[in-house]
């Protein structure tokens, strides 16, 4: 088989498993999410609070202005007090939130927290969840026969497949990260153009935990060990990333040389959802408003982090990954 | 020169934890099926039929012995497009509709894209399904699911084709247009490879037959010698000939 006939089978396996993904109830709930979100985003109102005046030496007492004028400001500001004047509001004023940042802050910290906490943890544990049965169900042998019997080699059937899910996680990001972009960036006239930097790293950040899903599913052909299995090893990239910060930030805690090393093979092999979190926070500036990760701040000021060795290894992984499933998809019989 | 061709396979399924066990499916099993016949594999369940269709489309891999399809070993999997398979209980995915699926699987087949229309609703109309094709096939009855497998089989106008208990489900009119799709592609000189238990069908469309009993050759030949009783001469129904080859080497 040529290559020209091997992406035409990478391409009906993607418009396949489009088709799979639209036909299911799932697609319908996490577009109705979007929505949900792009609905609160665009109910979004803020009002900033000028910047104060910051002391490096005590973390100040914050009381929102109309709970200061109760005692009384000026007795407030003598007592240190810092006083915050900015409100956010959601649910077009049905909530009220105190903020004591300054618009466009505030309105990144929304972003940080709808891209980095929902959809990239939230948001992508539950894709994971949804395709696990994905690949089970298409090699179970009664569906698979058939597909297998064909001309097109079997690498490409899986990798269409695999394309064809991450093509649509990434369909669906997109619409999430858009649709909620466009509704904050309209109701507060706020517009911050590296919050689109979300739409690759969840995808990637999915990408890559589903190519373990994918060779749970090949060699299990089980949608419970492949969702439950991605799970535990997207737990343990967490505790692995952390932990090979942590080693690093503190050298002289006691950890066996041996246990060093494998950690730091651990980390340089494995996925590391840490440090694509951290690149995000990076990119939205969101050590104004929100405190890092002190293992990551350390590790990045120590010039010890580097983001492209990071994705690169992470990608390097996934491939690998998917040519194992390739490899081992191609061994069975059928 | 020949559709398939066995030499001495050999297939073993492993079993059990680290594979340590295994099951023999078929045994030292030599077989030609000639170019441009319409070949019955029968034999009891168990005896391997189904192994050796996995392994003439390179479904599984033999333990012992060569394989070859359309003249060529069977790592050469391009003459898979010149193959159709239709399998006795295939679950096509249940949301594509029968014009989808059979776009699907004749795209995989290698049919240009220009002619897949045309091609799909000539075989949809064929088989009796034109009125339904826009239908998730989740709605189907399973003989209009086996209708759409034997459209599905075909749409690549396969030199060999290969029905694996292609009866199941269909009614009368069903088993009509199965036979009538068997002759005429048997008509334009290409092959076709019937396993089945359905006795009548494989009267009324084999030339010749393999009987496979607990994984080797029990007979091959044709039809018409193999009725008549081999000590006496008399004829036999085929269900009389194959149950004294069932028992005669169940007691071998």
């Amino acid at each position: 088989m040529n290559l020209s006939e091997a992406i035409r089978t990478v391409r009906w396996m993607i418009a396949d498993t489009f088709r799979q993904s639209l036909s299911t109830r799932l697609f319908w709930v996490t577009l109705a999410i979007t929505a949900v979100c792009t609905l609160l985003c665009a109910s979004v109102r803020v009002s900033g609070d000028p910047e104060s005046m910051r002391y490096e030496w005590e973390v100040p007492a914050i009381l929102p202005q109309h709970e200061a004028e109760k005692i009384g400001t000026d007795k407030a500001k003598n007592d240190g007090v810092r006083i915050i004047s900015g409100e956010m509001t959601l649910g077009f004023g049905a909530v009220k939130v105190p903020i004591g940042r300054s618009r466009d802050d505030s309105v990144r910290l929304l972003s940080v927290w709808l891209a980095g906490a929902l959809a990239d943890t939230v948001g992508v544990l539950l894709a994971l969840l949804w395709t696990a049965g994905f690949i089970p169900t298409f090699l179970e042998p009664q569906s698979a026969t058939v597909l297998l019997a064909k001309p097109a080699p079997r690498w490409s059937i899986l990798l269409g497949k695999y394309l064809g899910v991450v093509g649509f996680v990434a369909l669906q990001a997109f619409l999430f990260v858009g649709g909620t972009w466009s509704a904050l960036g309209m109701a507060t006239g706020v517009w911050n153009p590296n919050y689109w930097l979300a739409v690759p790293l969840l995808v990637l950040n999915f990408g890559i935990f589903f190519s373990v899903s994918t060779f749970l599913a090949v060699c299990s052909r089980s949608t419970v060990v492949a969702a439950f299995g991605t799970l535990l090893f997207w737990l343990l990239c967490w505790a692995m990333n952390f932990s090979h910060h942590r080693m690093l930030m503190f050298p002289n805690e006691s950890l066996t040389p041996i246990s060093r090393f494998l950690l730091d093979v651990g980390y340089w092999s494995f996925p590391k959802p840490l440090d694509l979190s951290s690149i995000f926070f990076d990119a939205m500036h969101a050590e104004n408003f929100v405190s890092k990760v002190e293992e990551m701040r350390t590790l990045q000021s120590a010039g010890k982090f580097s983001p492209e060795a990071s994705i690169a290894t992470s990608v390097g992984f996934a491939a690998v990954v998917v040519g194992l499933s390739a490899y081992e998809l191609e061994m069975t019989d059928y | 020169m020949t559709a398939a061709v066995f030499e001495q396979v050999g297939k073993t399924y492993r079993t059990g934890l680290l594979s340590r066990g295994g099951v023999v499916a078929v045994n030292n099993v030599s077989l030609t099926v000639p170019q441009g016949s319409v070949f019955g594999l029968l034999g009891p369940n168990r005896a391997g039929k189904t192994t050796l269709v996995k392994l003439l489309l390179s479904l599984a891999q033999p333990t012992s012995g060569t394989v070859s399809r359309l003249g060529e070993p069977i790592r050469a999997r391009h003459t898979l497009g010149r193959v159709g398979y239709m399998h006795e209980n295939h679950a096509f995915p249940r949301y594509l509709s029968a014009s989808d699926v059979l776009h699907f699987y004749g795209g995989l087949s290698g049919v240009a894209t220009d002619e897949l229309p045309g091609r799909v609703d000539r075989l949809l109309d064929r088989v009796g399904l034109a009125d339904r094709k826009r239908e998730p096939i989740a709605r189907f009855s399973k003989g209009m699911v086996q209708r759409l497998g034997l459209a599905q089989a075909i749409i690549n106008e396969p030199d060999l084709l290969i029905l694996d208990e292609p009866t199941e489900g269909l009614d009368l009119m069903g088993r009509q247009l199965l036979r009538d799709v068997v002759r005429e592609t048997n008509a334009l000189g290409r092959t076709v490879l019937l396993v089945s238990h359905s006795l009548p069908e494989v009267e009324a469309l084999c030339d010749e037959l393999a009987v496979l009993v607990l994984g080797q050759v029990a007979y091959r030949g044709s039809l018409k010698n193999l009725l008549p009783d081999p000590i006496t001469g008399t004829p036999r129904t085929l269900e009389q000939a194959l149950q004294g080859i069932y028992t005669s080497e169940a007691r071998a």
